[in-house]
């Protein structure tokens, strides 16, 4: 494929465009958060630090709980998004295959969900939950981001399912296997980019979720990294060296995960997403 | 196939069910509170029918809020659809490393939102902050910008720090749209010596249109939806700037412990939404039909 020199650079110059745009502000927390306190503070910025240390950090970890927090949060995201695979593969397979009646009804109510403020439940769900005595456990906020991500969760996987080729699916049911048999041998293996793709999307869904993780959950131990995190801006308003450390540490574990599984989110979100 | 009521119930009900018990009772329960005089968690009231109804709908405070929330919308959907399409477009392009900018464009959006605020609320500050610096740098300005000083700027930042964090998604969603265009039409096109920008008009433009109706209609139920950026950032201010109906829920329900009409607020945000959701489906799914 042959492009002009006048393209080239358009595409170039976009590009520099994007990845200062996503890419400075996570520089400058991250080696912000190594830098000593009057080098954040020099009325020159400086693009690479000119001095390191481990001080936030150390002042971090020392002075609040933020190791719990880590641990709550990955354990709330983790099973969140086991759970909502767990009723969405089923539920987006028999919108996409199975035959019931108001199937289509059915389908659009779903995404009825995100049709209005997400705040509006938050009152009558704590009420709920205070009588089911699930104020105040990691439970009551796996269920609130289960219920957020399964919309979408089941929609997507309905088209993933779609792109799948039919004589596939046909030919492994006339050999006689049932449909949860089909769906676990054959659709489950052949969409796997897909499910990866849903499964980050509950992921991420729970570990950026802020609001009901702050009214759900009363005693230090059990706070996720966001209301965690927010407590410490709190404390510590001005102190930006501690806030940079507490930014970066919160960063570090998506990036984990998306170092290792990231590029399945892309190809399953473009193998079919949006029909 | 063979219909098998029971099977496709086994498969629908548990996640069905579960909706219906975490999204869709709540949301009668906040219907049947708008209809009471409840005030602080937990307390109970008298039914009062649709007086909250009245009070709100006359009152000011509402209005403003809802005039922002569009103001809101609207900003968001311009400004994060025109970034994720200029994106889209370049991701789609071949260059060394797509592959890596594809993954990693996601990085805004994986961040938690506290996190996202602590970030721009530090490179926004006036002290200590990296824009300030950059722009007197540069002589865009001589002096520090208080950018959430007034109520139009700090609208202005927090559209842009939404939009910021919404945009990548909304790329690789476009991305997506933009992959199942088949490739031979744009040799094609090559052949016939057309240049970049009549291949954007004449194929991908037309081609795609229909995948941006529909991110512009999840945009903005979700942009309508922001909360916690607006909250942690300027908790609705300065001078009710940045108040939002979301916030001025959260406001009249956990400041001044109002909770029916709070309740009340918030339903009448869902029947707009819902409106508005409605009409954009079945209007999409007209469209699709002609085609």
């Amino acid at each position: 494929m042959k492009r002009t020199m006048g393209w080239n650079l358009t595409l170039a110059a976009g590009l520099g465009f994007f990845v200062a745009l996503v890419g400075l502000p996570f520089w400058w927390v991250v080696s912000g958060s190594f830098k000593l306190p009057q080098e954040i503070i020099a009325r020159v910025p400086t693009m690479f630090p000119q001095s390191f240390t481990w001080q936030h950090y150390d002042k971090l970890l020392s002075s609040s709980d933020y190791g719990t927090y880590l641990v709550n949060s990955v354990f709330v995201s983790g099973l969140s998004a086991f759970l909502t695979l767990l009723l969405a593969i089923p539920a987006g397979y028999a919108f996409f295959r199975l035959e019931f009646r108001g199937r289509e009804t059915w389908y659009r109510v779903i995404l009825l969900a995100y049709a209005f403020p997400s705040i509006v439940v938050l009152i009558p769900l704590f009420t709920m939950f205070a009588k089911a005595g699930l104020v105040d456990t990691r439970l009551a906020l796996i269920i609130v981001n289960v219920a957020f991500a399964l919309p979408f969760a089941i929609w997507m996987l309905r088209s993933f399912f779609g792109s799948i080729p039919r004589e596939i699916e046909e030919a492994a049911r006339l050999d006689g296997g049932p449909p949860l048999t089909v769906l676990r041998r054959i659709m489950i293996p052949l969409t796997a980019p897909g499910i990866a793709a849903v499964a980050i999307f509950a992921f991420v869904t729970s570990w950026t979720e802020y609001v009901f993780a702050s009214v759900m959950i009363l005693s230090d131990a059990k706070r996720t990294i966001p209301v965690g995190f927010s407590g410490i801006i709190g404390q510590y308003q001005v102190d930006w060296g501690l806030l940079l450390a507490g930014a970066s540490l919160a960063i570090l574990p998506v990036v984990i995960v998306f170092a290792l599984i990231g590029r399945w989110f892309v190809t399953g979100l473009t193998e079919g997403a949006v029909k | 196939m063979a219909r098998n009521p029971i099977l496709a119930l086994a498969f629908v009900a548990p996640a069905l069910l579960f909706l219906a018990a975490i999204l869709a009772w709540p949301l009668v329960s906040a219907f049947l509170l708008s209809l009471q005089n409840v005030r602080g968690v937990g307390t109970s009231g008298q039914w009062v029918g649709f007086e909250n109804y009245r009070f709100i709908l006359t009152n000011g405070a509402f209005w403003d809020s809802a005039g922002l929330s569009l103001a809101w919308v609207l900003a968001n959907a311009v400004l994060q659809t025109l970034l994720a399409l200029a994106a889209a477009l370049i991701l789609h392009q071949k260059f060394p490393g797509v592959r890596v900018a594809r993954t990693w464009i996601i990085l805004t959006w994986i961040v938690p939102t506290v996190v996202v605020v602590m970030i721009w609320r530090w490179l926004f500050s006036t002290s200590g902050g990296m824009i300030n610096p950059l722009m007197m740098q540069a002589g865009i300005t001589d002096r520090p910008i208080g950018f959430f000083a007034t109520p139009e700027s700090a609208f202005a930042t927090l559209v842009f720090i939404n939009s910021w964090r919404w945009f990548p998604f909304i790329a690789l969603m476009m991305l997506a749209g933009l992959t199942r265009i088949p490739s031979e039409l744009y040799e094609a096109a090559r052949i016939d010596g057309a240049g970049p920008v009549r291949r954007f008009t004449r194929i991908t433009w037309p081609l795609l249109a229909p995948t941006l109706t529909v991110l512009l209609i999840i945009g903005t139920l979700l942009s309508f939806n922001v909360f916690d950026i607006i909250w942690l950032m300027t908790q609705g201010g300065p001078a009710g700037g940045t108040r939002t109906l979301p916030v001025l829920i959260y406001e009249t329900a956990f400041r001044s412990y109002r909770m029916s009409e709070a309740a009340t607020i918030a339903v009448l945000s869902t029947l707009l939404l819902m409106t508005f959701a409605i009409v954009a489906t079945r209007s999409l799914a007209r469209s699709g039909d002609e085609r």
